[in-house]
């Protein structure tokens, strides 16, 4: 992709003068704590550190349709990767109540049924709560940028500015790890980066896929796929996985 | 927290031993503590030598490798696991360095449970902790594709003291490090001296370099200078035991047990690269056992009456079965056995002789030769299976045949209805020593044999087989040379009966195609168990067994006899390797199975259930038949070519 850096460092360092930018920007304000901690989020990364020693946070939303401008949220699950395994027990699971009907075709896939998200809270808040889970790990997706729109509207509207971790796509990494190069940027084989297309490659299986939980497990598992691929290649840096899978622009 | 989110998870880790035994919290408290890992194949999980494992893993997709790592760079493979089995457990436990290299052998995905989780279930859960201790068990002796998984469940009603503390020391933490040692020309005079003083029961006879040559013990000195009236100013060399069994210091004190009963000695010296670090006695054992494993077989030594004999069922057999749970190679165990009943079977006669003398009817008017029969005969009769004997004696002269024949057949009946009181139940239609056809002079049993190849007489064909495992049992085994011999002249001349006798095997053909769970027959059946006799050992053995009367082999052993085979390149050394593989799994199998059944109360048979056998147990198992059925295509193309011509 034309606007993709080839260069881990380079992006992050972009990234991190957008963040002191803001944070100049928004000095001497009275913010809420979780703003404030969010900013934050740039500060311990170590690019030439093997990326296993990071943390990370797998994130996947059920969501009532595909259009990211008039569908909406109504379930966040993530895992937390620590050392390149995934923590069973640091589990973020929640249904959002998206405060209009859900359509009968989404129901078809996640199951999610109007009953139960009667009780649940507005997505705002499951948000908010799922930034604390966040702190300052790095946010893995699978097709990130919709994931991050979601966010984003709620934490422009909360806070004034985006999420600030950095973010990782594992379709991005699929893209670049296992597709032919593609300059011309066709991809005609994007199919072969979906997630049960993933998850069938490295035979992951996948507990209860189509539930927030369970895809946000199975990116999980084939995110440890592509980090120990790259650790094979000799390339288990941070910044290696930054260049070949950091969330296109 | 409350339910854990992901109940597809938590359904898998409750299907695995022994975590089937928690609670519906508890299982969700430990879910939480577990990570997932992936490691590619190839990858060195766990390295022997190195640090202890830091999780206990659960095996959610792929296999592992547990192997030894040897001096010169090769390695035994101790184990293979599968789905839904754990690995990381000895290691952890023991706190030590890692014993055992683990590899993937395929892409594994693993549920890793921390060690402080780990250990607080062992101390807390009896199942957990027995469930361990007997893996750590089985995982301790480096045997070829051991699959001990087998005694995974089997170790219900342990009450003889014999647990984890053996399973888990070492023979270095139990042995005498005082060790007392003189050269061989010590007069054993002095030797005993200093073994008074000292306070110890034996000391280490070594050479100029320090090489432990024998041993002179409390026993050799009461057997072979008070008893046997040897010399006491003798040099110790004249009367010490040799050679010396030495044990590695790393061994498990089990072995020390296995290999004391085995050579039947009550000392091991233990060395490592031909130095003498220390010695080992059954008393070191007992300390930690609080039984003594010479004790076995001296107990049985201790029988003087016949009446006693129902004692060795109740008494003995818990503690025969309990090494067989301990295990080790089913060569070993077969081994261990038959010593066992051998012992049991001169025993038997020994007494009944001697009854029969006191009730008047005389000493044996000629020498003569148990002879064992069937799986007796073959030295693999590991279980209490129906007996199958015979009992060959002298050519007497004509006047004295009548009055000998009938000495005999009183000793022959009397020993078979002792060997049922002590556990081996008579066959609905076998041989037995009782019986006038089967209890003979030498001429008498030529002719038998003769009778059995030229299919007149007694015996119908089906049952032949067996019948020519015959071995001696006790004494000496001259009767059975001889008639192996007349077997072997006889055959020569008749090839058809072997031809016929290889055309029995197609009756008991090995299913091949059980897949998943159920087990569909080549004829076409659906069966939804497998029977381990009729369907592996039968034709395993029968198969092996034609060739080896073709070749005239006189060793009646299933192993022995392929190696024989091998050696005279009537098989390949590849085809008796994986032959011999496939039998050792199938009998340990078989034992397992057995000893499955009698802890859990029920009546022991040779039937697996396919759909309870893990994917790895399965696919060992189909392995295993289909060399075996490779064995019956390689008899029907030899005897076939054989009938044309």
């Amino acid at each position: 992709m034309a606007e993709s850096f080839q260069n881990g460092g380079l992006r992050l360092y972009l990234a991190r003068a957008r963040n002191r930018w803001l944070r100049f920007r928004l000095r001497g304000r009275d913010l809420d704590p979780r703003a404030l901690a969010n900013l934050g989020a740039l500060d311990n990364l170590r690019l030439d550190e093997p990326a296993r020693t990071h943390r990370f946070v797998v994130l996947d939303l059920e969501t009532t349709g595909l259009d990211p401008n008039k569908d909406r949220v109504v379930s966040v699950g993530a895992f937390r990767v620590v050392g390149g395994r995934v923590r069973l027990g640091e589990v973020f699971s929640e249904l959002c109540n998206p405060g209009r009907d859900i359509p009968v075709e989404s129901i078809k896939v996640h199951a999610i049924v109007p009953d139960m998200i009667h009780q649940a809270r507005p997505a705002w808040e499951v948000f908010l709560d799922f930034l604390g889970f966040l702190g300052h790990d790095i946010l893995v997706a699978h097709y990130a940028p919709f994931d991050v729109y979601f966010m984003n509207r709620v934490m422009k509207g909360q806070f004034g500015f985006p999420l600030q971790n950095l973010v990782l796509d594992t379709v991005e990494l699929c893209r670049t790890l296992l597709l032919k190069p593609d300059p011309y940027g066709v991809y005609l084989d994007f199919k072969k980066c979906g997630l049960d297309a993933l998850a069938e490659l490295f035979a992951v299986e996948v507990p209860e896929r189509h539930t927030a939980l369970g895809d946000a497990l199975a990116t999980a598992l084939i995110f440890q796929r592509f980090m120990q691929k790259l650790e094979s290649q000799g390339r288990g840096s941070l910044r290696e996985m930054i260049k070949l899978g950091g969330m296109a622009a | 927290m409350g339910d854990f989110p992901l109940p597809r998870i938590k359904d898998f880790i409750r299907r695995v031993t022994p975590f089937d035994t928690l609670g519906e919290d508890e299982l969700s408290a430990v879910v939480a503590r577990m990570e997932i890992a992936y490691f590619p194949r190839g990858e060195v999980i766990i390295r022997a030598g190195g640090p202890p494992a830091t999780d206990l893993a659960i095996i959610q997709s792929g296999s592992v490798k547990v192997t030894l790592p040897e001096m010169d760079g090769g390695e035994i493979l101790v184990d293979i696991r599968g789905e839904g089995e754990t690995f990381g457990a000895v290691s952890l436990l023991q706190g030590s360095q890692a014993l055992f290299e683990v590899t993937a052998r395929e892409d594994v995905i693993a549920f890793l449970l921390p060690a402080a989780k780990f250990r607080e279930l062992v101390d807390r859960n009896p199942a957990f902790k027995r469930h361990f201790s007997f893996s750590l068990a089985r995982n301790l002796q480096a045997v070829q594709r051991n699959p001990a998984t087998w005694f995974a469940t089997g170790h219900q009603g342990e009450s003889l003291g014999l647990d984890a503390q053996l399973a888990r020391s070492l023979v270095g933490e139990l042995m005498t490090t005082q060790v007392l040692t003189c050269t061989p020309d010590t007069p054993v005079r002095e030797a005993a001296r200093q073994m008074t003083r000292r306070r110890v029961g034996s000391v280490v006879v070594c050479g100029a370099e320090g090489r432990a040559l024998g041993i002179l013990t409390d026993t050799d000195l009461r057997a072979r200078v008070l008893a046997g009236g040897a010399d006491p100013e003798a040099p110790v060399g004249e009367v010490m035991s040799r050679p010396v069994r030495t044990i590695h210091p790393k061994a498990f004190a089990f072995e020390a047990m296995l290999e004391m009963i085995r050579h039947r000695v009550h000392h091991l010296a233990v060395g490592e690269g031909g130095r003498l670090l220390g010695v080992i006695s059954d008393h070191d054992l007992r300390v930690v056992t609080g039984a003594a494993p010479v004790g076995l077989v001296r107990d049985l030594d201790k029988i003087h009456s016949p009446d006693e004999l129902e004692l060795v069922h109740q008494r003995l057999d818990p503690v025969l079965e309990m090494l067989l749970r301990l295990g080790g190679s089913a060569q070993y165990m077969l081994d261990l056995a038959s010593e066992f009943n051998d012992r049991l079977t001169t025993k038997i006669l020994e007494l009944t002789e001697l009854e029969m003398e006191s009730q008047g009817l005389g000493r044996a008017p000629a020498t003569y030769a148990w002879l064992a029969l069937g799986s007796a005969g073959r030295r693999e009769q590991a279980l209490r299976t129906c007996q199958m004997n015979g009992l060959v004696y002298d050519d007497l002269p004509p006047e004295r045949r009548e009055a000998g024949a009938r000495w005999f057949l009183t000793l022959g009946a009397r020993a078979v209805e002792r060997l049922a009181l002590a556990g081996f139940p008579l066959c609905a239609e076998g041989q037995l020593a009782s019986q006038p056809a089967w209890c003979q002079d030498r001429s008498g049993w030529a002719r038998a044999l003769e009778d059995l190849i030229a299919e007149r007489g007694v015996c119908v064909m089906p049952q032949a087989g067996p019948l020519f495992d015959f071995r001696a049992v006790g004494g000496s085994d001259g009767f059975a040379a001889f008639l192996r011999q007349r077997v072997t002249k006889v055959l020569e001349t008749n090839r058809q009966f072997l031809a016929r006798l290889a055309r029995l095997l197609p009756y008991s053909r090995a299913p091949l195609g059980f897949l998943r769970d159920y087990v569909v027959d080549k004829s076409g059946e659906y069966q939804a168990r497998l029977d381990l006799k009729q369907s592996g050992l039968t034709p395993l053995v029968h198969g092996v067994r034609v060739l080896a009367l073709e070749q005239g082999l006189a060793a009646t052993s299933t192993l022995e006899r392929l190696e024989a085979l091998a050696r005279r390149g009537v098989v390949s050394d590849t085809f008796a390797g994986d032959l011999r593989e496939a039998f050792s799994f199938i009998t340990l199998m078989r034992i397992a199975r057995h000893l499955e059944a009698r802890a859990a109360g029920l009546e022991p048979d040779a039937q697996v259930v396919p759909a309870s056998l893990s994917p790895v147990q399965r696919k060992m198992l189909k392995d295993s038949f289909a060399i075996i059925n490779e064995l019956q295509d390689l008899l029907a193309r030899r005897h076939q070519d054989q009938q044309v011509a």
